[in-house]
């Protein structure tokens, strides 16, 4: 093997050998497990650099593993796109994995924490590095084993086992999807591999290309929270904070993103598909958008933003505008991050507090997540020169130059109601007076369990804060790689150069962007308008309850997905589950064992009269029976 | 052709057949125990008598080694039918089987 090869299969084995250590020594090492799990995430991303070059090479950097039978032959691959999440991978995750030194500092599991979190690392990386669909979905399948851990990380909360659960199922839903989709691939094409498979794309039946893609789709919707399977994604918030930043904002939610910018070849030939996912996309970035306005929990409000953002990347790479998507993913992973460590950085020093009603004023208290917050905030709603607003600009631009023009406006609406939920958030949080005294009955709150406060020693604020600090810098310039058209360059062996031709220019870029900006400015003036001048902590308290109590119900219970989960799914499995406890299982299962009883008790019964005890009776028996036998012989059988 | 033999085999079987069947009915027959047994050594002697009659006939020396055998099992049979009987004849004070039907379903 190169050394490239040896580097590239150390960068991805690194992560489970740290995994399995800590695992292994965990209450040995418990702080310094922290710095060893850190090492083993930030160690690769250098190691990735080291292996840029080749990557960016005519066909990438490929290293064969090993072969299976005919068809299945297992290898890495590091190609511009999964340079690209690799390095988001290992440097966010790693910035992450600092932090969470510090956010974890107090919590006896610490170890625990840190050997799952670097089991998530080697698993995203399988899923990324992989060259066929089958270790795409070994990695895939282990993603949401390491989100099930995570989520479920505090076992002792009831809520958090719920949601762990929930995500595990929903994301077994998709992997059915994808594990289908490779089975109609494989009987297509008679291979896994993504060159074999890419190459007879264009060959393939159209129905089956739109029936694999449906079937991959299904499961980039479990994974990356795309309506109707994105009920999991809120929940998951109940995980440590800097779990939901690494799995639940930067990197996992966004492989549905990498998989359909990885099947390109497929979704080029088959417009439906296109035009599904796209709108799916599109949907989804809307009704997070709106369903982020009803939120009163600082985490849910970034979760349903993240589902919002990722809708975008899905329209963006869905409606073939594959660079534009994957420009979001790139921005998205540094300022959702952020956002969410920041809003880490707030809970934690409100000890387990995320209720924004019960914050206020926080900008003087605690600066950098103040700071942090809002640079994030300008970012996700696009407002210029920060990251956001290039990428979200290529996303709208880049639907509406292929032909899609309704959801090129779905997200300009979109635009704006981010602009609106990320400042009301904003704002709420950090601006007017502190009303962590008020009681939560006065501010609207319904009655809620209060976690037992872990108050611990902590971590020398530099740990949680440097890693915030470092993300602020790729928040502000990240979108500035689209200068110069480099960007498209990088992935012109990805993606089949757009044919020109098919581009319409119904409008100027400036234009598209000019405009996304006046609905983000109407965003920003509307939630400043009602939460941006709260000058006294009386009349704010009053506003915040009048709002939890006119909150329209269709936004409470999050435009009933979860009601109608319930009743469509959850309730007939119930329904069949008890009707097998009550019929199936009593009447037949155990019916049928009770009959062997019962038939084998009534032979002896009936059959016990012959047991006479006389010896002479069984000898004459016998002797009858011998001579039974002897005639069947000597009369039937000989004449055969 | 048939084997070198002064008498025809026939003779052999019939008196088998018969000593046989004596001790058939003895054992159908008679209530005392140790008649009984005398009876089962009858019908084991006449299976033995045909066995050596055919291995005359044929010429084949598996005949006489199955005799063998059947001496063999015989003398255990005795042996542990006779210990059964002494045992029997303790615990009930008589010897009728009749009598001895503990084992009625």
């Amino acid at each position: 093997m190169s050394n490239d090869a040896l580097v590239l299969l150390a960068l991805w084995l690194l992560p489970l050998a740290s995994a399995i250590l800590i695992f292994a020594f965990g209450p040995m090492l418990r702080r310094s497990a922290g710095v060893i799990g850190s090492g083993a995430v930030l160690v690769p991303f250098a190691l990735t650099w080291v292996l840029a070059a080749s990557a960016l090479g005519t066909g990438g950097l490929k290293v064969h593993l090993f072969d299976w039978i005919a068809g299945f032959s297992f290898g890495l691959w590091l190609d511009p796109l999964s340079l690209l999440w690799t390095l988001i991978i290992t440097g966010v995750g790693g910035l992450i994995h600092v932090y969470a030194i510090g956010y974890m500092w107090s919590d006896r599991a610490i170890a625990r924490f840190f050997a799952y979190m670097n089991f998530f690392v080697f698993a995203m990386l399988t899923l990324v590095l992989s060259d066929n669909f089958v270790g795409l979905l070994v990695g895939w399948g282990l993603v949401g084993l390491a989100s099930y851990f995570l989520i479920g990380f505090w076992f002792f909360k009831p809520s958090a086992v719920a949601a762990a659960m929930k995500a595990f199922v929903i994301n077994v839903v998709g992997d059915a999807g994808l594990m289908f989709a490779v089975f109609v691939l494989f009987a297509a094409t008679g291979s896994t591999a993504y060159a074999d498979v890419f190459a007879k794309a264009a060959t393939l039946a159209p129905a089956t290309v739109l029936l694999a893609c449906i079937a991959i789709f299904i499961g980039c919707a479990a994974k990356s929270a795309q309506i109707p399977l994105h009920t999991w994604l809120p929940d998951a918030m109940e995980g440590p904070t800097p779990v939901s930043a690494l799995i639940h904002a930067a990197t996992m939610v966004t492989a549905g993103v990498y998989l359909v910018a990885r099947c390109a070849p497929l979704w080029d030939v088959s417009p439906e598909a296109r035009a599904l996912v796209g709108t799916i996309g599109a949907l989804t970035a809307l009704v997070g958008a709106i369903l982020g306005i009803a939120q009163w929990d600082i985490k849910r409000i970034l979760a349903y933003s993240t589902m919002s953002q990722i809708g975008y990347m899905i329209m963006g790479v869905g409606v073939g505008a594959y660079q534009a998507g994957i420009l979001h993913f790139f921005t998205h992973a540094f300022f959702k991050a952020q956002l969410f460590l920041a809003a880490g950085i707030v809970i934690h020093a409100l000890h387990d507090e995320q209720d924004l009603r019960k914050m206020g004023g926080l900008g003087k208290k605690m600066p950098l997540a103040f700071w942090a917050m809002t640079i994030g905030t300008l970012a996700i709603i696009g407002f210029p020169p920060f990251s956001g607003f290039f990428s979200k600009d290529a996303v709208i631009y880049g639907a509406l130059e292929r032909g899609y023009p309704l959801l090129s406006l779905i997200g300009v609406v979109t635009a704006g109601i981010t602009a609106y939920y990320m400042c009301r958030m904003l704002f709420v949080t950090f601006l007017g007076n502190n009303r962590g005294n008020v009681p939560d009955v006065d501010l609207g709150i319904p009655a809620r369990e209060h976690s037992e406060p872990h108050f611990g020693e902590s971590a020398p604020a530099w740990v949680m804060g440097a890693p915030v600090a470092i993300l602020m810098v790729p928040s502000v310039v990240a979108g500035w790689v689209v200068f110069g058209g480099r960007w498209n360059a990088l992935f012109a062996s990805d993606f089949a150069p757009k044919p020109e031709s098919a581009l319409a220019t119904v409008l100027p870029e400036w234009l598209v962007g000019v405009v996304v900006l006046a609905f983000v400015a109407w965003g920003v003036a509307a939630a400043y308008h009602r939460y941006g001048s709260f000058d006294a902590t009386v009349s704010a308290v009053e506003r915040l309850r009048a709002e939890s109590q006119r909150m329209a119900q269709p936004l409470v219970r999050a435009f009933y997905f979860d009601d109608a989960l319930e009743a469509l799914f959850v309730r007939p499995a119930r329904a069949v589950g008890s009707a097998f406890m009550r019929v199936v299982d009593p009447h037949v299962i155990d019916g049928v064992v009770r009959d062997v009883v019962w038939l084998a008790g009534w032979i002896g019964r009936e059959v016990r009269a012959l047991q006479t005890g006389l010896v002479r009776g069984y000898a004459l028996v016998l002797a009858l029976g011998a001579a039974a036998f002897l005639a069947y012989f000597a009369l039937i059988g000989a004449s055969r | 052709m048939n084997a070198p033999m002064d008498v025809d085999v026939s003779y052999y079987i019939v008196l088998s057949t018969v000593i046989f069947f004596i001790g058939v009915g003895g054992v159908i027959l008679r209530r005392n125990p140790l008649i009984m047994l005398m009876a089962i050594e009858l019908m084991f002697n006449a299976a033995n008598l045909a066995l050596i009659a055919f291995a005359r006939v044929w010429i084949n020396n598996a005949g006489q080694i199955f005799a063998f055998l059947v001496i063999t099992v015989a003398a255990s049979e005795a042996a542990i039918g006779l210990a059964i009987v002494v045992v029997v004849f303790r615990r009930a004070k008589n010897v009728d089987v009749d009598e001895v039907a503990g084992l009625r379903g």
